[in-house]
């Protein structure tokens, strides 16, 4: 019992909402690592006859906010982008705040979720949700719609949006030399193929997903990955109304070892999924478990499509190298229990693109390494809590079935589901009633060591 | 591609292991392995067959070998009360208190192993979570002194005892080597270290694999941490 109570001991430190531990522990590496960043921009030297050159490799939430941000900001912008009606494969849950920060208009949102059920490997159901005020809401978008609208926002601000798919870059022989882009341009009259053409740009903000390109151009190295795989089902309307403004989350070994199995609305159909970054290769199986403990609820349904995509686990070792920049998932900012990475692209798209227009003086001067190292300080600063908090969770809680068991019983209690909604809505961290987060600790410890317990009863009934 | 993948409900296999008879008498389980005899024939169909039961190969060989013998076709009304748990005690998605007094108490005891065999259960083949018979058993309905004395006594009764083993023949052996006595050994600070160090290392290393586990989770824990600071880690060997 006394290992159990040892790894629960970790948890009892890191899975109270309060972080203000957490923000000490980390904040002493970090002054140490940063004392030598040198504020170069204000000696850059200025761009003459132009403005300065950026082009934004991907056209998807993260790059479309970055060109907005950039063109409003007075730069040159190229936004290049391989697919424009991509139907890209996603949850596409965002959260509130998103909706006021992007200026989103209300009709993008297809459906309000503000019901969740999370179903645990013993089918213990509990409906979280009740802590959510009337405008409260989780918003399903669907992507192409949305990239789409950011998209055109950029183009409307005056970004140049280019239908194009980018092969490689040059990397520049010195402190002002031009990047090179070389990449194939679908817009051209020539054909089906599209014609080669090249660009010269001052700065690159790579957008361009988890297989970036811009990545490797860097060599920002790699990181570990999940696979998410998604089925889309049209389930008969009475079923579907179940689903009107309901998300489930199923877990449990059987529908994924180390992550979670999902049942989200989209306009019409539901989306059944799951994903996995230990067991890729049992994926089918872990999906038909999924289909399996939803069964009841979307019996008579038809697959419609059925599709996968990766999900970065964590940041690439290398972010920023001279001046070209990685944002959104090919930076690798998805965070980890939730798998949430709409709103942290268009965040750190603009987070990156601000820092480019301070840097250059609206596009007067060029900027330097130190200009983009600013956007990975204000990143890590602002959202490093909230990563290593659902980090802590995902370690604590997708570790085993009994810690999964204990998971859902801590979500049926109100303050867990306060903090939780709190802090996904409006993406902030906010240290509760210490009082409450004692009693919150206590409970987690309880149900975890219970959990436990039950399960090493189930192991002896084994043998 | 669109196909239509769900047929009409079909019960899945509950592969019952037949270890349990160890467990004694307990007759609220003969009528859960009655039913799972009458099952044999009806088999999870083809498309889910690798997926759903672990244990699925040789289950369905065994059962299809049954089948084939024309044993019992099960009356379809059975076979559909099946889907899900069944126990004459979980009522409602939970599990019914008042069938588990013993002497005018509730037999806690009774109730633990309830749900560990019915968790043990959906482990082995899980199940469709269904909307109308939703499951809402929380585990801190049993008290907490229920948990206390069915998990922590009996271990800590043996930590105890082998505490007091060692400490008595450790005390004993420094008196001999220094002539100290027991109550001069509590006085003096070095021993009351070592007292310390033995009480949490007890506590902490239980097998020979608790170290490694204690290392992992060190290393687990700022794993996360240098992959977001490798970006920083970077400029500092650069700017050397």
């Amino acid at each position: 019992m006394a290992s159990i109570a040892l790894k629960t001991f970790v948890g009892l430190r890191h899975s109270s909402p309060e972080n203000n531990t957490t923000i000490t522990l980390s904040n002493p590496h970090r002054r140490r690592t940063t004392q030598f960043r040198i504020s170069a921009s204000k000696s850059s030297p200025r761009v003459t006859g132009r403005n300065l050159r950026v082009a934004v490799i991907g056209g998807g939430p993260a790059g479309g906010c970055a060109a907005e941000t950039l063109a409003k900001g007075g730069i040159e912008t190229f936004l290049i982008e391989r697919k424009m009606d991509n139907c890209k494969p996603c949850g596409g849950a965002i959260p509130l705040c998103m909706v006021g920060e992007f200026d989103l208009p209300l009709d993008i949102i297809d459906r309000r979720v503000t019901k969740m059920k999370m179903i645990s490997p013993s089918n213990v159901a509990v409906d979280i949700g009740r802590t959510l005020k009337p405008h409260e809401y989780i918003g399903m978008v669907r992507r192409e719609v949305l990239d789409a609208y950011l998209r055109d926002r950029a183009a409307t601000a005056g970004a140049t949006v280019i239908n194009g798919l980018f092969l490689k870059m040059d990397l520049p022989q010195s402190k002002t030399a031009p990047y090179v882009l070389h990449y194939t341009d679908y817009n051209s009259k020539t054909g089906g193929s599209g014609e080669k053409k090249t660009l010269e740009v001052d700065a690159i903000i790579g957008a361009d997903g988890a297989n970036s390109r811009v990545a490797k151009g860097i060599n920002a190295g790699d990181y570990e990955y999940a696979i998410a795989f998604q089925e889309r089902i049209k389930i008969p309307d009475d079923k579907m109304k179940y689903y009107e403004d309901l998300a489930e989350m199923y877990v449990g070994d059987d529908v994924s070892p180390d992550f979670y199995g999902w049942v989200f609305p989209k306009c019409d159909h539901v989306a059944v999924g799951t994903g996995t970054v230990t067991h890729k290769g049992d994926i089918k199986k872990l999906q038909v478990a999924t289909r399996l403990r939803a069964r009841d609820k979307i019996q008579g349904g038809k697959i419609i499509r059925v599709e996968a995509h990766p999900i970065p686990e964590h940041p690439r070792p290398r972010r920023v190298l001279d001046r070209v920049a990685l944002v959104g998932d090919a930076a690798g900012y998805v965070t980890k229990c939730s798998g949430e990475g709409i709103y942290f692209a268009a965040k750190s798209g603009r987070m990156c693109a601000e820092a480019i227009v301070e840097g250059s003086e609206n596009g007067k001067r060029t900027v330097d390494e130190s200009d983009l190292r600013v956007y990975l300080e204000k990143w890590d600063k602002t959202y490093w809590p909230t990563y290593k908090v659902l980090d802590i969770l995902q370690k604590v809680f997708y570790r085993s079935n009994p810690a999964r068991e204990a998971f859902v019983e801590m979500c049926a209690d109100e303050y867990v589901q306060k903090m939780t909604f709190d802090s996904y809505l409006y993406k902030r961290v906010v240290p509760g009633n210490p009082l409450d987060d004692l009693k919150l600790a206590f409970n987690t410890i309880g149900s975890l060591v219970r959990a436990n317990a039950l399960t090493r009863e189930m192991d002896k009934l084994n043998l | 591609m669109s196909m239509a993948i769900f047929s009409p409900k079909l019960p899945s296999f509950t592969p019952h292991s037949h270890s349990k008879t160890h467990l004694g008498l307990r007759p609220s389980y003969l009528p859960l392995r009655h039913l799972e005899k009458l099952q044999p024939p009806l088999v999870l169909s083809s498309d889910s067959a690798s997926g759903v039961a672990p244990a699925a190969p040789e289950e369905t060989s065994a059962v299809e070998s049954l089948g084939s013998n024309g044993s019992a076709t099960p009356p379809p009304v059975a076979v559909e009360s099946v889907n899900g748990f069944q126990d004459a005690r979980w009522v409602g998605g939970t599990w019914d208190l008042k069938q588990f007094e013993k002497d005018g108490n509730t037999n806690w005891d009774a109730v633990i192993d309830a749900e560990v065999k019915r968790r043990k259960w959906m482990e082995d083949s899980p199940q469709s979570s269904n909307n109308d018979e939703p499951v809402v058993f929380d585990t801190s309905i049993i008290p907490w002194w229920a948990w206390m004395k069915r998990f922590h006594l009996p271990e800590a009764e043996l930590l105890n005892g082998r505490a007091a083993m060692v400490g008595f023949f450790m005390a004993y052996f420094v008196d001999s080597l220094t002539g100290v006595g027991l109550v001069d050994q509590m006085g003096n600070f070095f021993c009351k270290t070592l007292l310390f160090v033995a009480v949490a290392g007890v506590l902490l290393v239980r097998k020979n694999e608790d170290f490694e586990t204690i290392k992992k989770l060190v290393d687990e824990t700022t794993f996360y941490d240098k992959q977001w600071q490798a970006a920083w880690q970077d400029e500092t060997s650069e700017k050397k």
